[in-house]
Order: structure tokens, then sequence, then C-alpha cells
């Protein structure tokens, strides 16, 4: 027991190798004037003065500066979830009010799950009755974790979701990891099944559902998704969960983009070690540099 | 620059507490040797260092060897920042005199910030004392100097006086040696020698007496804080320099008393001390008997002061000395003994002030010495040495020569007499100055009016004028306006001039000397509002009914032709003489109209108008001895300025504690305790007069009663009983209003009051002419204008500055006397104002003159028995066999000059009328 | 004369600096997960944690707070028990922990572009670990790179200084030893790049005529400290945007 137990010094983080950004896009800081031309249009992260004698653009938040023809935006590295309609989102059922639950999605206000936008038991085309509203925490309770669409995007920035796809659900047994939003790349596909038995949810939001293939599987279509299994999971399948959640945060704490193939080349090169090494500095960084190496090789194979 | 931390760990009450300060070691500090802070080739030539060299003081030589120091062949010195410091914290006049020092461009003094500098900081080793480290510090930064110098073959040379640190630098391989070992080596000034102060090694052991041992300061401080030891400044008497008290308010009285020479355990006047009371068995009483060393040099006055019956009643808290918290020891003026043989090195030294023990000196030039005043620094006292160590500093001159008598007293006050140095006289304008137009359009315009000033005469430095003007419109009411020198025009904040006034405070006024606050261009010019020119002024105008009360009062600030200045005479006389219509004329007779409604008024209010006698000498213009002298006259224009001058005061005082209630500076005379009028209350029951003390108003009122005329009672006792009273008042002072709420003038009977009327001669008077200015904004404030704290401390030395001067100009006069009565014997009609146990105190009205004449010595001086005096305290009467002498009497006393002992001249009473015999003395011839 | 002399007559001050030297400067961002934003900051002695969390659903507790157009800062001071040289528990609520919380929301509510982030809450906990002078200067520093760290929009960055007056010389930065002596103490936070003054407070009294001075001292020390958050701030950048991009 006694060598189990690492306490170790903060170390300084390493610096990954410089690669040159775009020219395009650069590091700016708050407060700092992105350009003094007035055509650009603002965008997240910009401001103006009112004052009419000022056209400068100013950041407003630390990060990439990016380019769209004429739109200027800054892109901080890490903020709450912006949502977009069609963003898969994993969150957390925070309050269950009059018709609808209130979800945690780490976006800057809860987003709201209406009744009328879920699977009810019992077909698609069901009436909501008023038994529904009253029986609602039946199906979804304060606590649960569930998989979700974005719907829509009010005005103050708040979301609406939906779960009308058997894709999405209450999540059952697995593990959730969190992460900075802006390490998920976009994709059409955020739900993979791994090779090694694992389906992650790599939900635009920053959650990410990590849970055993064959769970999955065993859905039906009857409960309206709200029915989770509790038979007990194999002990391979749960070392390979936590495989796959140690290399993911692996990867995030280098800051590597999160996406199927370098969630799975990061697996397989974790592969040498036993799974409750991988947040070991050293062996942390090795498994990194492998899936970059791997990763460079792919993208200059491609071109 | 690189940094680094040091921790330290600190308890303090109990409590543990954990100190954490940062400190920055830096790799750009000037260590003096490229600049011209210091010389590239050191001069002084000493035979223990062959080559050229620097000097590196301990602080144990810079805290005793001050005067060795301060001799101009001591240059280029390197100061370490470890040093200075300490010195800050152990003396603060040694800091300051340091301080002068490194000011002097000419010394070549650099301070090396050590501690701060990447090569020569070191950290603390577990358990090193601070002393200790210190010492390394020290140690180490020669070492870097020495290591600097080498390329260039020269030195550094650590002086120390800790015999100690001399072996460890010696070990380390630095050049050190104990500053006296240095001093008698070098080369070329062996006047060096006396000014070395030998800390170390005992003058003289004298086996006979020896003090207790002092208590170490931690002991002390735990004493005091349980209570065993009371702390206070010794304050030893004027009267018998073997006797002393020190005010603890928590004894009974208020005041411990400390007798003979062992209980005052080597303690000096003025040093700071703990005390252990005795126990009340005993107590004993303070002795009503005057010790006076002087009437029998060398001789020594026996310590056993008769503790023989000290009735219970007079016995008072007593106690012993058992450490000494802090010196305050300055360097003394004094003389020479000269019963010591030529030959000797070791001699006495007594010194001018009579409450400071004699001390012992090693001097080589005692030929030269002796007959001339000179001063000398106390060092040491060791416990087998009846008398404390010092060394000569410096000689002031011939005894008896009247420039070093003066010289004396205006160093034995603190009062500041050097030349106005350049940096203040370039504060000047040039003599040929005039109103700028600027100036005149900024400032109203009253050069019409008919201004003038009303000053004793021979006065250069007229601070201020009247004027006087019927509106004529109808109401009746009149323009009094009183215009001040507008010297804050002159002086501006922080430049060398103010600061220096602001250090002397006051001009002091000698008998034939003035010892200027600002320089004499600005105090008999620019400032002096002759009626040669236009002149800027202050002006504060009022309007006024007839029944002078005020109606308006503005404050401007102005332009101004005094149309005459004249003497309280000449003022005189024009009100007098009829024919007289002018301008100037009219307007004194106004003036003096109101003043005498005014002083009524105040007198009514409870103002007190007290005595003290006053004379004034007339000066031979050519030898500038006096030749002869008058008691000072009082005219009716004397009083008139002065009621104007109050009013002003008043009228300025509540205007700028109205403007600036936090920082006004004002000046308050606080009413005297009850008991401080005993004496006088007594002294008048023996004339069948009743004083009523209990306010100042009833005080007056019991005072003009005792005027009326009463069989058996002589007239001139008014005037005694008002000089009694005098003695009873407590010291006016000035104080910042932000830090106080009792605002009361005790003498005048105001409720408010400050010094407005003479900025020439007074510092405070300029600090509320920068009030009153910004209050009407025609000047601007300044941080230290506004700074209660500072406006405190500024406060506290004018207050200083103030009794000095009035001491200064006392001892002046005591001087003058002297020298008046030289070769004169005079018998001269006097009065007792105080009966003591063996002597009786007389005043002589016609020379001011006070004396006492002791009862216990005959004509000669030579001491009697005085087995056949007795006292009654409650009568303030003694008893010389039959006849009785009571305070009040009139008796006629011979006065003659006593030169026969050349240290300490004095003036010689004895007493003619009553003839006692064996004490009284014939009459003379005149 | 007694009383430690601040200013030698040599230019230093007690601990070695020169009136206008600020003392060592480290930070670092990103030193919680957990929050949305973190930073850490040493000035000399006087080191701080500050966390944000935000903006987010605003609590329930603070529904009184809630504008419809902006969001609503929530700021809590807290003085660690072993933060000065005497061990002394601080409750939440004290006078003077309450008095900076408000001071540095109002000096943030000046530089967040709060009506980005309607109907939210941002919290900003600030926790000095150690005291050692300039505390509300080091908050709001730490607050300030916490902020950037969070991605929350603002103008510029914060930084505050502060300044004392002793022998008519300003000096920054000041220490506790300074700060416990009778002189002024100047805070003033400043936003660098806009060159605006967003914050001033004044314990003591200082002349009108010695103010300018004062200020313009302590606004070069804001400068200064500028430079090195700056800096902090870009390598955080580069840190965490050179894999970012390889996308």
């Amino acid at each position: 027991m006694s060598n189990s137990i690492v306490i170790r010094l903060p170390s300084k983080k390493r610096l990954n190798a410089q690669v040159p950004l775009s020219s395009n896009s650069f590091l700016i800081t708050p407060g700092s004037v992105i350009t003094e031309d007035a055509d650009y249009m603002r965008g997240h992260g910009t401001y103006t003065n009112d004052d009419e004698e000022d056209h400068k653009l100013y950041a407003s938040v630390a990060g990439v500066v990016e380019r769209i023809n004429k739109l200027v935006c800054v892109r901080a590295l890490k903020t709450r979830y912006n949502g977009e309609v069609g963003d898969i989102v994993v969150g957390r059922i925070k309050e269950v009010q009059q018709k609808r639950w209130k979800v945690e999605t780490n976006s800057r206000l809860d987003s709201v799950l209406h009744l009328s936008s879920v699977n009810l038991p019992g077909g698609e085309l069901r009436r909501r009755s008023a038994a529904d509203e009253l029986t609602m925490r039946e199906y979804l309770k304060e606590g649960d974790l569930i998989s979700a669409e974005v719907q829509q995007v009010h005005t103050d920035g708040m979301l609406s979701l939906h779960t009308r796809s058997l894709k999405y659900g209450k999540l059952g047994q697995g593990c959730c990891v969190t992460v900075s939003p802006s390490l998920i790349k976009r994709r059409k596909n955020h739900v993979h099944n791994l090779s090694c038995g694992v389906t992650i949810i790599l939900a635009n939001n920053g959650y990410i559902w990590i849970n055993s293939t064959a769970v999955d599987g065993t859905k039906t279509t009857g409960d309206g998704g709200f029915v989770v299994d509790t038979e007990p999971v194999q002990m391979d399948d749960r070392e390979a969960i936590c495989r796959v959640r140690n290399c993911i945060l692996c990867l995030s704490r280098s800051s590597v983009m999160l996406y199927d193939t370098s969630v799975l080349y990061a697996y397989e090169a974790s592969l040498q070690y036993q799974v409750k090494e991988l947040l070991l500095d050293e062996i942390a960084t090795e498994i990194v540099d492998q899936t970059l190496s791997l990763l460079e090789r792919e993208s200059s194979g491609n071109g | 620059m690189l940094k680094s931390k040091t921790l330290m760990v600190k308890t303090r009450s109990g409590k543990i507490l954990k100190i954490v300060r940062e400190h920055y070691l830096r790799d750009d500090i000037d260590n003096g040797l490229l600049t011209d802070k210091l010389d590239l080739h050191p001069l002084l030539q000493n035979d223990l260092v062959p080559h050229e060299h620097f000097l590196v003081l301990d602080t144990n030589v810079i805290l005793h060897q001050m005067d060795v120091i301060e001799h101009p062949c001591i240059k280029n010195v390197i100061i370490l920042q470890t040093v200075l410091r300490e010195v800050r914290h152990r003396s603060s006049p040694v800091y300051k005199r340091l301080s002068s020092i490194l000011e002097n461009p000419d010394k070549k003094f650099f301070v090396f910030t050590n501690e701060h500098c990447i090569e020569t900081w070191t950290a603390r080793k577990r358990k090193e004392s601070s002393n200790d480290l210190n010492d390394r510090l020290i140690r180490i930064a020669t070492k870097y100097y020495s290591d600097c110098l080498s390329d260039r073959n020269q030195q550094a040379v650590l002086l120390t006086n800790d015999e100690a640190n001399c072996a460890f630098a010696v070990e380390e391989g630095l050049i050190a040696y104990t500053a006296e070992k240095y001093v008698k080596s070098v080369v070329g000034h062996p006047e060096l020698l006396d000014k070395l102060a030998k800390v170390n090694e005992a003058i003289e052991v004298d086996r006979s007496i020896s003090y207790p041992e002092h208590l170490k300061l931690s002991q002390l401080n735990s004493g005091i804080k349980t209570g065993r030891f009371k702390q206070g400044k010794l304050n030893i008497s004027r009267e018998n320099y073997l006797e002393g008290k020190i005010l603890c308010p928590d004894v009974k009285g208020g005041e411990i008393l400390i007798q003979g020479r062992l209980n005052l355990n080597r303690a000096v006047h003025e040093d700071i001390v703990a005390v252990e009371l005795a126990s009340e068995e005993e107590w004993s009483a303070p002795s009503d008997v005057m010790l006076d060393v002087s009437i029998q040099p060398g001789a020594e006055i026996s310590d056993s002061v008769d503790k023989k019956v000290v009735s219970n009643a007079h016995r008072v808290p007593s106690g012993k000395i058992v450490g000494i918290i802090k010196r305050s020891w300055r360097p003394y003026c004094g003389i020479l003994e000269n019963y010591g043989t030529p030959g000797m090195t070791r001699h006495l030294f007594t010194p001018a002030e009579r409450r400071i023990p004699r001390i012992r000196i090693e001097t080589r030039q005692f030929k030269t010495l002796i007959g001339q005043r000179i001063v000398v620094a106390i060092d040491c006292w060791p416990k087998h040495s009846k008398y404390p160590q010092g060394h000569f500093v410096r000689s002031l001159g011939e005894i008896g020569d009247k420039e070093t008598e003066n010289e004396v007293l205006l160093l034995e006050h603190d009062v500041s007499h050097a030349p106005f140095s350049q940096a203040v006289l370039n504060c000047l304008p040039s003599p040929n100055w005039a109103i700028p137009e600027e100036e005149l359009r900024k400032r109203e315009d009253l050069r019409g009016f008919p201004i003038c000033s009303v000053d004793p005469p021979g006065c250069t430095d007229i601070d201020d004028c009247l004027h006087f003007i019927d509106l004529n419109d109808g109401s009746g009411a009149v323009e009094v306006g009183v215009h001040i020198a507008d010297v804050s025009h002159f002086i501006r904040p922080s430049t060398p001039i103010d600061e220096e006034a602001k250090c002397r405070g006051t001009t002091v006024y000698l008998c034939d000397k003035r010892i200027d606050m600002v320089p004499a261009l600005l105090s008999s010019n620019l400032c002096s509002l002759r009626d040669d020119g236009d002149r800027l002024a202050f002006s504060c105008i009022w309007k006024m009914s007839l029944d002078a009360k005020i109606l308006q009062t503005r404050f401007c600030k102005s332009v101004i032709r005094s149309k005459a200045s004249l003497t309280y005479a000449q003022a005189q006389m024009m009100i007098d003489d009829p024919a007289k219509t002018d301008n100037v004329t009219v307007g004194l007779r106004g003036l003096n109209k109101l003043a005498k409604i005014l002083k009524s008024r105040r007198i009514l209010n409870g103002a007190l108008s007290l005595a003290s006698p006053e004379v004034r000498f007339h000066v031979d213009s050519e030898t500038h001895d006096p030749i002869d002298l008058q008691t000072k006259e009082l005219r009716d224009t004397n009083s008139m300025v002065e009621e104007f001058m109050l009013l002003a005061n008043c009228s300025v005082a509540e205007h700028i504690q109205q403007e600036f209630p936090e920082c006004a500076v004002l000046r308050k005379h606080p009413g005297p305790p009850p008991s401080n009028f005993d004496v006088l209350i007594n002294a008048a029951k023996t004339k069948q007069l009743d004083l009523n003390t209990s306010t100042s108003r009833e005080l007056a009122v019991s005072l003009d009663n005792a005027e009326k005329p009463q069989p058996g009672v002589n007239l001139y006792i008014s005037t005694l009983l008002r000089i009694l009273a005098t003695r009873c008042m407590l010291q006016a002072v000035y104080f910042c209003s932000g830090l106080e709420s009792d605002f009361k003038h005790y003498g005048l009977a105001a409720p408010i009051y400050t010094h407005f009327t003479s900025p020439i001669r007074r510092y405070s008077d300029i600090m509320v002419h920068r009030l009153l200015a910004a209050s009407i904004g025609a000047d601007v404030t300044f941080s230290e204008l506004l700074d209660k704290q500072e406006i405190q401390k500024i406060c506290n030395n004018l207050n200083f500055r103030h009794r000095m001067a009035q001491y200064a100009q006392r001892a002046s006069v005591a001087l003058h006397t002297q020298l008046f009565f030289r070769g004169k014997l005079v018998d001269e009609k006097g009065y007792i104002i105080f009966v003591r146990k063996n002597a009786v105190q007389v005043l002589i009205p016609k020379y001011g003159l006070e004396g006492t004449v002791f009862l216990d010595r005959d004509c000669e001086g030579n001491a009697m028995t005085m087995n056949n005096l007795n006292y009654v305290e409650q009568d303030c009467k003694i008893f010389v066999g039959s006849i009785a002498l009571q305070v009040f009497d009139e008796v006629v006393v011979q006065i003659s000059h006593d030169a026969s002992n050349i240290q300490h001249q004095r003036i010689n009473l004895k007493l003619v009328k009553p003839n006692l015999p064996g004490i009284s003395s014939v009459p003379s011839e005149s | 004369m007694a009383g430690l002399e601040l200013l030698s007559d040599q230019g230093y001050r007690i601990d070695g600096r020169k009136p206008d030297e600020l003392r060592r400067i480290r930070c670092k961002l990103g030193v919680f997960t957990q929050a949305d934003g973190s930073a850490y900051i040493e000035q000399g002695n006087t080191k701080v944690l500050a966390a944000i969390y935000g903006p987010r659903e605003a609590d329930q507790n603070m529904r009184n707070q809630i504008c419809h157009d902006k969001c609503f800062l929530n700021c809590e001071y807290t003085q660690a028990t072993f933060s000065t040289a005497e061990r002394k528990h601080r409750s939440r609520g004290d006078r003077k922990g309450q008095d900076m919380s408000t001071h540095i929301k109002q000096t943030f509510e000046a530089t967040i572009q709060t009506s980005l982030y309607p109907r939210s809450q941002i919290d900003i906990y600030l926790q000095v670990l150690q005291a050692d002078g300039s505390n509300y200067c080091a908050c709001i520093n730490a607050a300030s790179l916490a902020l950037i760290d969070a991605g929350i929009a603002m103008k510029d960055y914060v930084c505050a200084c502060s300044a004392s007056l002793t022998k008519g010389k300003p000096v920054i930065d000041i220490n506790h030893v300074e700060e416990s002596s009778d002189c002024a103490e100047l805070s003033v936070a400043i936003l660098p790049k806009l060159g605006q003054i967003v914050y001033s407070e004044l314990n003591g009294r200082l002349h009108a005529n010695e103010l300018p001075d004062v200020i313009d001292a302590v606004v070069r020390g804001c400068k200064d400290l500028f430079v090195v958050m700056d800096r902090t701030v870009r390598e955080h950048l580069e840190e965490t945007a050179t894999t970012f991009t390889h996308s």
C-alpha cells in the first residue's frame, strides 16, 4: 500500500513543439487592437468602442484570432459551451419543472428539455397527458445523465434540447469525463463504437460519455430509453472503459483535439502500460507523443 | 538584479508571530569607490598603515568617538548601512551629528548599503546574536572593500572598539585596529588625542567609592512591567546637585525623590532612569538647604545629607536609581579646576550647568586651557570613579570675555547661532528687491492709509503697524487695521531658509545681541515695516463700533507704506500734544481710546496682569559693557499696541481654527494646578491678604485688591505678589488643534489664541500666516501644513526653543548684571521673596536682581554652624537668633561682584539691614 | 527618530528595492481543473489564489440580483488563518473581507462585458494565502488573470498597484511594513492598454499637490505589472494553443 501513493512537486508543463500559426490566425490578449480597419465585421470575442472616431476592433478574450472573409472572431481556448443547433450534448438533470426538465450542460445557462421533446414509452405518436406531467420524475429525475441534441438556441443563449431519436436518452452504466468544449472536434458523428468494445459519446459540450458497447446494444425501443440496464458489467469491459477514460484525460491535459482517431491512437499507445499507470506524468507524455506522431503520419499520408 | 528572502521569527508579548520579510539583494549598488564621494587617493597618514587607506567604522566607534570623527582630518570613511541603522537606533543625537557629516561633501563620508549588496550580505547563523551578525556583516564588508581596493594598492581599515571583533577581523586577514590605537598613530594631529573618549579604561580608580552595579536593561524592563521599578527622567534640583526627582504619577505627590550620591548612582541630569522605591520608613524630605558647589571648590560636601529629624509630614516618596534606561549626555560647557598640577594629564572639569557633576578628563593642554571656557563630553562613569569621565571637545575662549560668555550661554541653551549657511542665503531676494508689478496687482493697495508703527526705541525688526480711520458713515463705526510683515511671502515652504527658521524657531534677544531667526536682510529690511517705502503686509482689518465691538473682520494680503515709525515715547507725545491734528495722530488717539476699552473688558473677563522685574541695560557703545541699567517703563502706548496685537491674534486664531479645525497652530495656556499657588497664598497671608486663586478672574480681582493701600503694608507688595503669581503659572505652549480639545488661554482669559503678529521673530507666526493665506485663497496649502502630527512635532520644537530662548535671555541678563557690578560695591533696598531653611532670597527691584543671602555663612562666605536658625515654614519666617526675617520684609543688602573664584564669578549679596551679628556686613561707604 | 526609516538617504527601501521597483511577481494560469478559470499570483510575499466559476445559471438564492440584460458578479474574498504573522481566524463575513469583496466586485463590473451574459452569474473566489501588503492589488491581478483563463469577455486586463509617499517620494507596490507605517496608501486599478483608471482608493491623507506624482508612479507600476501578466497569459496561450491548432 505504501508505494501506491505518488506525491510530486508541480512541474513546469512541457512546451509542445511550436507549430507556426497560420497567417490569418494568431494569438491575442484582451484589450489589444485586432485591426484598425473599419471594414471588418465584428464577431465573438471582439468589441468596438462607442466612440465615433474610434474604428478599431479590440479583443475581449485571450485566444486565437480567426478571420472568415470579413468576419473577425477571437476564439478563447477555454470557455463554457456555446451551443449550436444539431450539436450532441451530454447533460445532467438539475431540476424537474412543470412540463420540462432543467439540464446542466456546461453552458452559460441551464438548458431545457421539454416534455414534448422526448419519446415517451409507448410509441412516438402518443399524446402527452396530464398524467405524464405528474410522472415526469419517473422518467428522468435529478442527477440523471442524458444524451440529447440541441434543438434550438434562444437569444439569451439558453438551449432547448430533444431526445427524439433512439440514439439519445438516459445514460446508464458508464463513465463521464469532463473536458473543455473546445477540445471536441466537430464531426459528422460524435458517437463512436471503438474496436475495444467501448462506446464513447464525444458530446460537443465537453462531457464525454464512455460505456460498454455490449450494454448499449441491449437498448430496446419500447421503453423510450428511460430504463437502463443494471446488470453488472464485465471486468474486461470495466477495464477498457477506464483505459479509454485515462487516455482521454491524457489527451485533454495536453490539449490534443478529441475525435475517434485520436482517442483510438491513444488507446493503442496505452496498451503497453497498466491502466493505473496512465496518468503518471511521464507515461501520459509518452502516450500523447505517440498519438501525435501517429496522427501526423496519418495526415501527411493523406496529404 | 537578484532577489532573495530572509525569514525571521519573532515573539512578542507571549504570542508567537511569524514575521516574514523580503530582502532583495542587488548587484547594482554603488560602493563609492568610482565616484567622487570618496577621494581616489585618501591622504590621512598613520604610522600603523603605510598605504593609502579608507576607514570602515564599527558602530561603537561612532557612538563613542564622535568628536574624533568630526575632526576635519578624518576623511574618506565608509559608513555601512548596518552601522548607520544601529547608530540611529541607539542614539539620536549621535545620528544627527553623523547625518550632518554625511551631508558635508568635504568630509568624504560615504554610506554603503551593504545589506542589500549581493556580495556583502550574509544570512544569520543558527543561534547567532544580532550583535554578532552585525559584526560579521561589518567584517564581510571590510573584506569586500579590501578586495576591491587591492588592485589600486589601497586598503580598507576597520576601526572598532570591540576587542573581540578586532581579533576576529585580524584572524580573517583584515586590517583592524581599535580606535584608540589608530588615533594615537595619526601623523600630524596631536590634538586628536584629547578628543579620544576612553570608554574601556577608568582614568581614576577610587576604591573609597563603589557605586552599586546598574541592572541590565532586560531586568529593568521586566521590573518596570511588574511595577517594581519606576521609569522617569531624572531632574536634578537646581539648588542641590545631589538631589533629584523623577515624575511618577502613581505615587503620592507624583514625584519620587532621590537623594545622595549613591542613590543617584551615576545618573546625570535628564537621563531616563529606573528607580526603586524605598520602603516608607526610609523616605526622606527634600532638603531646603542650598548646596552650592562653587563656594568651596575642590572640597567635598559631605554625602550625609542630614538625615536627622525629618518630620513625618515632610516625607515624600524616595528611592534609589537601579539602572539607566537612556543616557542623554551632551557636550557641556565649563571650566577646568585649577587646583590640579599643571604637569599632570588628569584634571577635573566643572560644568557651567549646576546640575551636572564635575567631569574627570585627560588633557595635555592644561596650561592653555586653564582660564578658558571649554566644552567637554562625558564618555562613561565607571563603578569606582567618583566622577564621570570624559574628553575635551573644544575651547570657547577666555573666561570673563563677553564673547566667550555669550557663546557659553548660547551653547548651554542649545541656541543655534552659527551664521546662516550659503544655502539659506541663496534663498534671499536681492538687497534692492522691489515689489514686482504682478505682486502689486494681487494685493490690496493700502499705501494711502495712515499707517504707523509703534515700537521700543532702537527696534529694527518692526513686524507690526496699525491704522485707524473714522468711517464717517453715520453708524459711528470705525476701521482699525493691524498690518503684519508678510514674511511668508519670502520664506517659501521646504526651502533651506524655511528649514533653518523652523529649526531656530524664534529670534533670541540677549542684552547686547540678537540671534536672528531669519537673515538680517529680511528681519531688518524687506520685512521690517519701516517708514521708508512700500512693504508687503498681511492685514487684519476690523470694522468696529466706538465701544470697541468687532462688527466685521477681514484678512487680506496688502501693500502698505508706513507713515511713521514711532517709539512708545514719541507716540505718547503725539497723543498728548493737542496741537497735532494730522491723520496719524488722530488715528493714534482713536486707537488709544479703543485700546483702553478693550483692556478693561479683557481684565473684566479675568485676564491677569502679572509682573516680572525687567531691566534694560545701557551699553557702552565701544566696549559693549553695560554702564547703567533701568527698569522698563510702561506707557499707555505700550499697552495700546499690545491690545491690538492680542485682538488680531484672537481673531486669527478663531478664523484658522474654523477653516482648519484639524491642523490650526494655536497657543494655549493651561491653568495652573491649585497646589502651585500654595507658596503665594502663604506669603500673602503673612500680610493678612487673602488671595482667591480658584479662577483667573478671582485671582486678578484679589491681586487688584492687594493694590489698595493698607496699614503696615508697603506699596511695592502688590508688585511682589504679581511677581510671585507669575512664578506659579505654567508655560504657555503651541499645539496643533487637531490633537487637543482644550484651547483656553488662562493668562489672557481668551477661549482661543494664537501668534500671528511677529512672523519676523517667531516661526509659529509664519505657520499661522500660511494657514491664514491658504484660507483666504492667497496661497496654496502643502502637505506638511495639513499634517497634524507634523505640526505637533514643529510645535514641540518651538515650545522647546522658546523656553530655551527665555532661559538664555535670563542668563544674559545675569551675565550683564555681573559685568555691571564688576568692581562696584552698592547697598540697595530689597525685599525677601522666599524664605528657606538656611537662606533667604532677596529681590532688588532697582536692578531686577534676585539673589540668595545665606544665613549659615559669615560675611566672608565661610560656613557656620546653623544652630541658631529657626525656620517656620508656615509663616515663611526664619529666626536668626532673635531677629526674624519674613517674606516681603524690606531689607538692605550689599551687592558686590565676587571674582575671587575665577571659575564661577558671581554676584554676592550680604545682608546689611537688619544687622545680624556675624552674618551681616558693614554698610559700604557709598 | 523612532520608527523605521522607510526610504534610506541612499534611495533604498527597507527590503532593498528602489522607490519605483515592484516586488518579484510570479503568476500562473489554470491552477484548478474544476473551476472555469483560475490563477495564482505572488507579489513578493503576498500570495493569492483566484478561482472563477461561470458564467453560469444564477443561483436560486441570488434570484433578486438576476438581471435580464447582463450577468451579475459574486465576489468572495477570504484570508487564510495563517496568512498573517499572527494566526487569526477570520470569519467569512468580517467587515474587512466584505469591503474588499465589494471593492473587487466594483472594479470588475467596470471591465467585464456583462451584457454578453444575460441572466447569468459569475463567481470570483479569492483566497489570500499570505498577506504582505497590497492585498487588494494582488487580488485584482489574480482575478484578472483567472477571468482571462475562463475566457470571459473583458475590455482589457485590469492591473492594480499600490503606492505611498515617504520623504516626498512616491514608493510603489508597498509591502506590509510600509503599509503599517502611518503613510497614506493609494491603490489604483487601471486598464493598461486603454489607459483608464477604473478604481482608486486612498487610505490616509495625501496633499493634493502630491497626488499627481503618486498617481503617475502607481500607473507606471501598473504598466510594469501588465507586462509581466501579459507575458504569462501569452505563454499560457501558446502552451495550450499549439496542439489545439493541430486539427
